[in-house]
């Protein structure tokens, strides 16, 4: 049975539980993968020059050239990085067994097993509304349960307020991060996409998890239906059938601007069905990032 | 406007029911929570205009569908200036005639009569709820319509089940017959209604047009409407097998036929590699190219050599063309069967060529020869039983015993066959003393035309002069043929007694070849149920040199097969669609019924000679005659042809309908034909068929 589907997350009760599945699935995945292994390695020889320090002379090489040499490192910086959530109602529509802001809890507790994993800082970012609340980016192991736990508890409620994150976000960062927004980006103000992709502007990171439900997708209705807001009291009497390919043209625009933004600002875009399996969004992730690193 | 069947408005009501769906249509919509909304409120505000426009059109179609469907179902009639100049007249008694002809099973589109039939059903349609009507179906049988009533429904049940003839119709007959039946109704007007192809051959425009007596005595034209079932087309073109003659061939051998055919065209094109085949049974043995000017015809022959005697039906036929019926031409053949044939030699010769029997025995005994042959002499031959023979050939007999003589007689009573020739044993007085009773003519004395010296031969010898060569028995001597014939020189030849004068002679004798001075060569007589043939020179080279021509053989074939009733002696071209003919039964069979080619029985009187006056008979092709006992007679099967003269569909010319039946009836029949045409009913189908189409389209987009 393949426990990576959306139907077979979803029987996991706890947002640990589908996180760390997620996780084992993308390990086996990363066989030979950069991540692993040390995080202080040798890059090349230098001649040595007064002033190297002398506990880094190869005196290997001294016997073999008769020359000095002195060994560089490079070393991994630790990586702060940093998930923000939009909790926001529509994140909470399902028309299949996880709704997108679950798919959102998962992909982050995955993410956030991964960075602790390797001694990286994970830290949480949720935008409920008006009100944004943050959990700070620690590397320690005990500060994984806490994350997770947070992340446990969320439920859609409010109205999405992309502005209000990024505003809280730019506060809130204080040195350079991966940040990694999981929403539907459903704002309707204009401004709020590029406020959150202006983060990038201050050396940071930044990642989208752009987050829809298969039906938002494909518009799949046929009979009358009242379309009800997931936010306000916003609502709509209509035969599908009539708007479909208007509404189709609308989300195809809309996309196209998001990902027109995205790249324009150097941002990583993950558009993920909720439906599709969560590793191979992470792989797809990962692989994106390590090309960025190379 | 009026309605054929105005019931039918009601179902307009059904136009209601898209407003009432709208009204009241009380659906609930299923709520549901959208994560997108936004998208949704956008794209319905982008389209809202245009599905507020696509909703009234679909309403309107929906509403025109439904609103056109029943009205069309209800047959509007507009009714323009011709017709209600004809209304203005006043009501009037209407006759309908439908023309039935053969020609009108001419098809382009559609077949003619179906047209006219439908033109019909549309003239009782337009009637007045006060004009009584009749009908009447012009075939060549055509009776007098019932005085017109008010009974649509009868009408209407004898317009469907109407069937077009393979006959001949008289228009200007059945005008006057719908005429007089218009005279019974007391309604003053009067009215008839022409359905036709307009073919010329039809209307005979050299009689006056058809009037009614009126009430004070005087003869008054009735109005006419003419309906033209090939609406309005110039021409109808037709090509046509006319005519068909089946004929041995002498020069295929003895059971070699040709059948040699017309074909006519009748259009204003040549017709090039016309294909015609012969068709034996069900197999086409033969086939031809012909080649005919416009208007024109040409003449084909085709061979076929028959395997064994008996009885053959079959076709000639051409590649269909629009009226298919007079394309093929069927046939019967009756061949002679093997017959047994008693010869009686009566001056055997040691030496072959001088025996008497020696050219019949070469005649009968050749390949495709009827007959089979036994050659007996005299003695020997009279102690035979004779009804194991079909016929016997006396060939220069001396006058039999009495005993032989009465069993000769008895054997021709009950059917048997006799041919008599001459010679220097023949005794005249002995002959007509003992065989009188079946001799074609009493035997007198022997003429000695020329005496044997060879100088004299040609200028003195006797010839045959006058032949029936439309007899069965000298129809293949036609052409050269006859040369072998009348080119004989004959010697010496019996003489006969005048007919009145044979004493306890039938009356009943026939002289079918005379010599140059008028003295009979060949007599027949039927005596009994048998036939007897008189010959009144020899059969060898003794008296004559015909056995040497090469006439000789054929004709001593075709005189065993006649005599044994074997060849056809009837005229097929007798047997004509529509016409009766009488049937003879030359057989002791007496016919009892006749089956037409489709299975139906033909009209048959038996009359008391055991013939039949068959018909008159509806369709052509090969029919069969039945005995009382159900069993077909084979050799009386005939098959019938049809009269060409409804082949040719040349059309009358209107200015010709107009010079006839005046300029008023042209005009008002070629606004009918104009409302004919294109029926309103038929738009508004069309009109619903496209809003259905449209309405598909929208809901697709």
């Amino acid at each position: 049975m393949d426990l990576l589907t959306s139907e077979s997350l979803a029987r996991l009760a706890s947002v640990k539980l589908r996180a760390r599945a997620v996780v084992d699935g993308v390990l086996s995945g990363l066989h030979k993968s950069p991540h692993q292994g040390q995080s202080v390695e040798f890059a090349e020889h230098k001649e040595y020059a007064p002033g190297d320090e002398i506990r880094h002379l190869d005196w290997k090489a001294y016997g073999k050239f008769d020359k000095y040499y002195v060994k560089r490192f490079e070393h991994e910086t630790n990586l702060r990085g940093l998930m923000v959530i939009d909790t926001s109602g529509s994140m909470g529509y399902r028309s299949i067994a996880l709704s997108k802001l679950d798919v959102a809890c998962t992909l982050a507790g995955a993410l956030a097993y991964l960075l602790v994993r390797q001694q990286d800082a994970a830290g949480l970012v949720i935008s409920r509304g008006d009100v944004v609340t943050d959990l700070p980016a620690r590397a320690t192991v005990g500060h994984l349960p806490l994350v997770l736990n947070a992340l446990e508890g969320l439920a859609p409620e409010g109205q999405t307020n992309l502005t209000l994150a990024a505003d809280q976000l730019a506060d809130i960062v204080s040195r350079r991060s991966l940040i990694m927004i999981f929403s539907d980006l459903f704002d309707d103000r204009a401004e709020a996409l590029k406020r959150l992709l202006q983060l990038r502007v201050r050396k940071n990171d930044v990642a989208v998890f752009h987050l829809l439900d298969p039906a938002e997708l494909t518009f799949p209705f046929d009979d009358l239906t009242l379309f009800l807001s997931m936010e306000d009291d916003r609502k709509l009497e209509v035969n599908p059938r009539e708007i479909k390919r208007s509404y189709l043209n609308e989300l195809q625009k809309f996309l196209s601007q998001v990902r027109a933004s995205c790249a324009e600002a150097d941002v990583d875009y993950e558009l993920v069905r909720t439906d599709e399996r969560l590793d191979a969004v992470l792989l797809r992730f990962l692989a994106r990032r390590q090309g960025r690193a190379r | 406007m009026t309605f054929a069947h105005p019931w039918m408005l009601l179902g307009a009501f059904a136009a209601l029911i898209p407003l009432l769906v709208h009204l009241f249509d009380r659906r609930r919509p299923r709520p549901h929570p959208f994560g997108a909304i936004s998208f949704v409120l956008r794209s319905e505000r982008r389209t809202a205009s245009r599905l507020r426009l696509k909703r009234l059109l679909l309403y309107t179609l929906r509403t025109l569908i439904l609103l056109v469907l029943p009205i069309a179902l209800a047959r509007p009639q507009l009714v323009r200036d011709a017709q209600a100049a004809i209304a203005s007249r006043g009501t009037a008694a209407t006759a309908i005639l439908l023309d039935a002809s053969m020609s009108m099973q001419y098809a382009d589109e559609q077949r003619l009569f179906e047209r006219g039939r439908e033109q019909a059903r549309q003239a009782l349609a337009d009637l007045l709820p006060d004009e009584p009507a009749t009908l009447l179906l012009c075939d060549a049988d055509a009776r007098p319509p019932s005085v017109p009533d008010f009974n649509r429904g009868r009408l209407r049940a004898a317009i469907d089940t109407a069937r077009p003839t393979y006959g001949v119709s008289d228009m200007s007959r059945c005008m006057n017959l719908a005429a007089r039946a218009l005279e019974e109704s007391p309604i003053i007007g009067k009215r008839l209604v022409v359905i036709s192809d307009l073919a010329a051959h039809a209307f005979r425009l050299d009689l006056p047009p058809p009037t009614i007596q009126g009430p004070k005595g005087e003869r008054i034209r009735p109005e006419v409407l003419i309906r033209d079932a090939a609406n309005g087309a110039t021409s109808l073109p037709n090509r046509a097998v006319t005519d068909l003659r089946v004929e041995p061939s002498l020069l295929g051998g003895p059971r070699a036929f040709q059948f040699t055919f017309t074909v006519r065209n009748l259009s204003d094109e040549p017709v090039k590699d016309l294909e015609a085949s012969l068709k034996i049974g069900d197999q086409v043995v033969a086939k031809g190219f012909l080649d005919i000017p416009a208007h024109g015809g040409a003449r084909k022959t085709l061979l076929h050599t028959f395997a064994t005697g008996g009885e053959y039906s079959g076709e000639v036929s051409i590649t269909s063309d629009h009226l298919p019926a007079d394309d093929r031409r069927s046939f019967v053949v009756h061949l002679p069967k093997q017959l047994q044939a008693l010869v009686v030699n009566g001056e055997p010769s040691p030496i072959r060529y001088r025996d008497e029997a020696f050219f019949v025995d070469a005649a009968l005994s050749a390949a495709g020869s009827p007959v089979q042959e036994v050659i007996r002499d005299t003695e020997s031959a009279f102690r035979e039983a004779f009804e194991h023979y079909d016929l016997i050939f006396l060939l220069n007999v001396s006058a039999p015993a009495p005993e032989v003589a009465r069993r000769l007689v008895e054997f021709v009573q009950r059917g048997g066959g006799l041919l008599i020739s001459m010679g220097d044993r023949v005794d005249p007085e002995a002959y007509n003393k003992l065989l009188g009773a079946i001799l074609p003519r009493g035997l007198r004395m022997v003429k000695t035309a020329v005496s044997s010296e060879p100088g004299d031969l040609d200028s003195s010898a006797a010839r045959i002069k006058e032949v029936a060569f439309d007899h069965v028995l000298f129809l293949p001597f036609n052409g050269k043929a006859r040369e072998g014939l009348v080119g004989a020189r004959f010697f010496k030849y019996m003489l006969l007694e005048p007919a009145q004068s044979a004493p306890g002679e039938q009356a009943s004798s026939q002289v079918l070849a005379t010599f140059d001075d008028g003295a009979p060569a060949l007599a027949f007589a039927r005596r009994g149920q048998g036939r007897v043939l008189l010959y009144t020179s020899t059969v060898d080279r003794d008296w004559t040199d015909l056995p040497l021509r090469t006439s000789f053989l054929p004709l001593i074939q075709r005189f065993a097969a006649f005599l044994c009733g074997s060849l056809e002696e009837r005229d097929e071209a007798k047997a004509r669609v529509g016409a009766s003919f009488v049937l003879s039964a030359p057989t002791s069979q007496a016919i009892s019924w006749v089956r037409s080619p489709s299975g139906l029985r033909v009209p048959t009187q038996k009359r008391d000679d055991g013939s039949a006056l068959v018909g008159p008979i509806s369709e052509p092709g090969v029919h069969q005659a039945f005995n009382t006992a159900g069993d077909e007679i084979p050799e009386l099967s005939f098959a019938a042809v049809l009269e060409p003269s409804e082949s040719d569909l040349t059309r009358l010319r209107p200015e010709e309908l107009s010079t006839y039946f005046g300029e008023e009836t042209m005009r008002a029949s070629a606004a009918e034909a104009q409302r004919q045409r294109v029926p309103f009913w038929t738009w508004l189908i069309v009109g619903a068929a496209l809003a259905f189409f449209l309405e598909g389209v929208l809901l697709r987009k």
